[in-house]
C-alpha cells in the first residue's frame, strides 16, 4: 500500500466511512487522473455514501442528479425561467428599449434556471462532485447525452453559447445494473464493483455508526444478515439495512438478540413478504446457535 | 510466440504497453487510450506497490464485474515471478462458455425441402385456391403443414403484417399523447402576434417504452413450430426496439445479441454456434428460475410484457414451474403463454405444466399461424 492511498482511509475512517485498500485506490486514482467513476454494485452498499464523503473530505459542494426513466434537458441542465421573461417582457413593453435590448436583457443568466448538470459545471471556487445516481434507470438517449458532457465537460446553450467548465467537475456514477450499460459511457470512466462486506468489515461500520451497541450483539447481528444473503432471497439486506437493524435494537433498548426479537423485527432487513415467509420457515433457533457456536 | 512478461522490455513505459497488449488478447477492452492512461498512472506513482498498481489498472480496464477474473489473472502472469509457463491457461470466461457445435441442422429443423412430412389434405386447400384468398388461406395454416413453396410466401406475408403491426401499434400510442404546456414552443409560435399568448404549444408526453421478454421453448415436441416462432421473434426485433429474447429446453440461452443481424440466416448460423439446446427434453421451471435469478432483475419492469411460447409439455417439476411463473408476474406488468397446440381444434390444456400454470398467466392464447400471432397487437396495445 502506498502512503497516499492509507492517508486516504485514515481520512475517511475519520469521517465515518469504512473503505478498502481497492476502493481507496480508485478514489485515489479518481482524483489525480480526474476521471469519472463508474460504481456498480448491489443496492445499499455504500455507492451512494461514497460521494457524499468524497466531498465532505474534499470539503466541496455535492451536486446529485437522480436518474430516472424520461430525464430531459429541461430538467437535468437548464430551463428557462418563462414566466419571468413574460413578466420581463411586459414591463418592459413601454421602456423604449430596442428589440435586441430586450431579447439580450430575457436571454440572460438572471432568467437561466440551472439545473445539476449546469450547476456542476457552472461551479466557480471549486471543482464540486457531481453525483449521477442510478444512471441504469435514465433511458439510452440520456446516456448517450452524458458521454459529450464527460468528455468536455461543456454545454451548449443555443440562445447564450457553449458553456466550459471553470474547473472540472468529480463525477461519480452509479448503477444497480438492472441494465447494461453502453460501452461507450464505460469505456469513459475509471470503473469498481462495490460487493457486500465481508464480517469484519460490516462489523467496523456497524460500530463505527453506533459506538453505544454491545460488541457482542452486533458480532451476532451481522453474522445474522450475513447468513441471510446466502440464502437466495429475492432481495438481499445491504449494509443500510444492517445500519438500520442495529439502530432498532438501540430504538428499542433491548439487549436481547434472540428467535422473538428477530421474527419481530425482520422488516428492518427484509422488504419482501415472501423473503420474510421463507426465512420464517427455516429453525431461526438453529441459525442462532451456529452463529454462537 | 511472444512472451508476456515485464522482464521482457527496456523500461516501465513499454512494460505498461506490453501489458495492455496482452489484456487486449484475452479480450479485455482496452483501447489505446487506456494504454496513454496505463502510462500515466504509472508515472503519478501508483507503481511502488505492486497492489496499488493492480486495483489501479483494474479500473481503468474492467468494464464490468465478469472481467475481474480474467484481468487478475492477466496481471499475475505478466507482473508475477515468472509465471509466463501458465500464461496458456487463461481463458476469458466470457467466451469459454460458448460451447461451439455446428448443430445448424437442428436450427433449421423448420424448413423442410422435401415437403415429405405435409399433410395431404392440407397442401391440397391451399394450393387450389389462388390470390388474395391463397393469402389468407396461408395466414391461417399451421406452421407445421407448411411446405417449402409456400414458405416465401409466408415470409413476404409476414413482412407485410408485421410492418402494418408496428405501424398501427405506433399510431395507437400517439393518439393517446396530451403533455403539459410547453412555454417554450409556445412563445416561439407566438412572437409573430406581439406579446399575446395566442396559440398554445403542447410537450409531446414521451413515448413510452415497453419492454417485451420472449421466451421461446426449443425442445424436441416443439420442432415442427420453433423455427416459425423464432422467425417471428426476428422480425418482431427489427421491427420493435426493445426486445430481450431467450430460448430454453434444458437450459436457458440469451439470444437477444444473436437475433440482431439484418439477414435471417446469419442469425441462424450464429445461433447454431451459440445453443446447444436444440432439441432436447423440456424443464421449463428449472430454465424459468434461471431466468429469474440472473436476468429478470434487469429485464423486467412495470412496463415489460413476458411472452412465453411453448407447448407447455414439461418433464420437470410443476411446483417449481408455477412458482417461478408467479415470480414473474410479480415483477412483469404482462405474462402471456403462447401455445401453439391450443390451436388445434379441440385442444384441452391437460399437460401436466401447462394445467400448472394456467392459473399463474394473464393471458393464454395459440400461435401455431401467422394470423394468431398477429393477435398480439391486442396484447401489446393494451400494455
Amino acid at each position: 500500500m502506498i502512503p497516499e492511498v492509507k492517508e486516504l482511509i485514515n481520512n475517511f475512517e475519520k469521517l465515518g466511512y469504512t473503505v478498502e485498500e481497492e476502493l481507496a485506490t480508485v478514489f485515489l486514482l479518481m482524483l489525480k487522473m480526474q476521471k469519472p467513476l463508474l460504481l456498480e454494485g448491489p443496492p445499499g452498499v455504500g455507492k451512494t455514501e461514497s460521494a457524499h464523503i468524497i466531498s465532505q473530505y474534499l470539503q466541496t459542494d455535492l451536486i446529485r442528479l437522480q436518474c430516472y426513466e424520461g430525464l430531459d434537458v429541461s430538467t437535468s441542465i437548464y430551463e428557462w425561467n418563462y414566466q419571468k421573461q413574460l413578466l420581463s417582457i411586459k414591463i418592459n413593453e413601454n421602456s423604449g428599449l430596442s428589440a435586441n435590448e430586450k431579447e439580450e436583457h430575457i436571454f440572460g443568466e438572471e432568467y437561466l434556471l440551472k439545473r445539476p448538470l449546469l450547476k456542476a459545471i457552472t461551479a466557480v471556487d471549486k471543482p464540486p462532485v457531481l453525483l449521477i445516481d442510478e444512471i441504469d434507470r435514465a433511458d439510452e438517449e440520456f446516456e448517450a447525452f452524458l458521454l459529450e458532457l464527460l468528455s468536455d465537460f461543456q454545454i451548449t446553450i443555443p440562445e447564450m453559447g457553449t458553456i466550459k467548465s471553470k474547473h472540472r467537475p468529480l463525477v461519480i456514477l452509479t448503477s444497480n445494473r438492472t441494465r447494461e450499460l453502453s460501452d461507450a459511457l464505460k469505456r469513459r470512466c475509471l470503473y469498481h464493483w462495490i460487493s457486500y462486506p465481508g464480517l469484519e468489515k460490516e462489523l467496523k461500520i456497524v460500530r463505527n455508526k453506533f459506538p453505544e451497541i454491545n460488541v457482542e450483539i452486533a458480532t451476532q447481528l451481522v453474522t445474522f444478515v450475513e447468513k441471510l444473503r446466502k440464502l437466495s432471497l429475492q432481495k438481499s439486506p445491504g449494509i443500510a439495512e444492517t445500519l438500520d437493524w442495529a439502530n432498532s435494537m438501540l430504538a428499542l433498548q433491548t439487549n436481547n438478540f434472540d428467535k422473538g426479537y428477530i421474527e419481530k423485527t425482520l422488516g428492518c432487513i427484509l422488504k419482501s413478504e415472501n423473503d420474510i415467509q421463507t426465512v420464517k420457515t427455516y429453525d431461526i433457533e438453529q441459525l442462532l446457535d451456529e452463529i454462537k457456536a | 510466440m511472444a512472451i508476456f512478461h515485464y522482464t521482457n522490455h527496456q523500461n516501465i513505459d513499454e512494460a505498461m504497453l506490453g501489458f495492455t497488449a496482452y489484456c487486449r488478447e484475452h479480450n479485455l477492452c482496452v483501447g489505446l487510450s487506456h494504454s496513454l492512461e496505463a502510462i500515466n498512472v504509472s508515472a503519478k506513482c501508483f507503481l511502488t506497490d505492486q497492489n496499488t498498481l493492480r486495483y489501479a489498472l483494474k479500473a481503468l480496464f474492467c468494464t464490468c464485474e465478469e472481467e475481474f477474473e480474467v484481468f487478475n489473472k492477466c496481471f499475475d502472469v505478466y507482473w508475477g515471478k515468472r509465471k509466463h509457463e501458465y500464461a496458456h491457461k487463461i481463458k476469458n470466461s466470457n467466451s469459454s462458455n460458448v460451447t461451439k457445435k455446428a448443430n445448424a441442422s437442428l436450427v433449421m429443423m423448420g424448413f423442410k425441402p422435401n415437403g415429405d412430412e405435409k399433410d395431404k389434405e392440407e397442401e391440397e386447400d391451399t394450393k387450389n385456391v389462388s390470390g388474395a384468398s391463397r393469402v389468407q388461406a396461408l395466414k391461417r395454416t399451421d406452421f407445421s403443414k407448411i411446405g417449402e413453396t409456400d414458405n416465401r410466401l409466408l415470409d413476404e406475408i409476414a413482412k407485410q403484417l408485421l410492418h402494418q403491426l408496428n405501424h398501427r401499434l405506433k399510431r395507437k400510442m400517439e393518439s393517446t399523447k396530451k403533455g403539459k404546456i410547453d412555454l417554450r414552443k409556445t412563445i416561439r409560435r407566438n412572437i409573430p402576434k406581439g406579446d399575446m399568448l395566442l396559440e398554445l404549444s403542447r410537450k409531446n408526453r414521451k413515448q413510452e417504452k415497453f419492454r417485451i421478454n420472449l421466451l421461446l421453448d426449443v425442445s424436441g415436441s416443439m420442432d415442427k413450430y420453433s423455427f416459425f416462432l423464432l422467425k417471428f421473434i426476428w422480425s418482431l426485433k427489427s421491427h420493435l426496439k426493445q426486445i430481450e429474447a431467450f430460448v430454453f429446453s434444458t437450459k436457458l440461452v440469451r439470444i437477444t445479441d444473436l437475433i440482431n443481424e439484418k439477414e435471417l440466416n446469419q442469425t441462424l448460423l450464429n445461433m447454431s454456434y451459440h445453443t446447444d439446446n436444440w432439441s432436447g427434453g423440456t424443464r421449463i421451471g428449472e430454465c424459468l428460475r434461471d431466468f429469474n435469478e440472473n436476468y429478470a432483475k434487469r429485464t423486467l419492469n412495470g412496463k415489460s410484457i413476458t411472452i412465453v411460447l411453448s407447448d407447455g409439455l414439461d418433464t420437470g417439476e410443476v411446483g417449481l414451474l408455477t412458482e417461478e411463473l408467479r415470480k414473474i408476474k410479480m415483477r412483469t406488468n404482462k405474462l402471456v403463454w403462447l401455445n401453439p397446440l391450443k390451436g388445434m381444434s379441440g385442444y384441452i390444456p391437460e399437460a401436466k405444466g401447462m394445467k400448472a400454470a394456467l392459473s399463474e398467466i394473464d393471458q393464454f392464447e395459440s400461435a401455431h399461424n401467422l394470423e394468431s400471432l398477429m393477435k398480439l397487437e391486442n396484447i401489446l396495445a393494451d400494455a
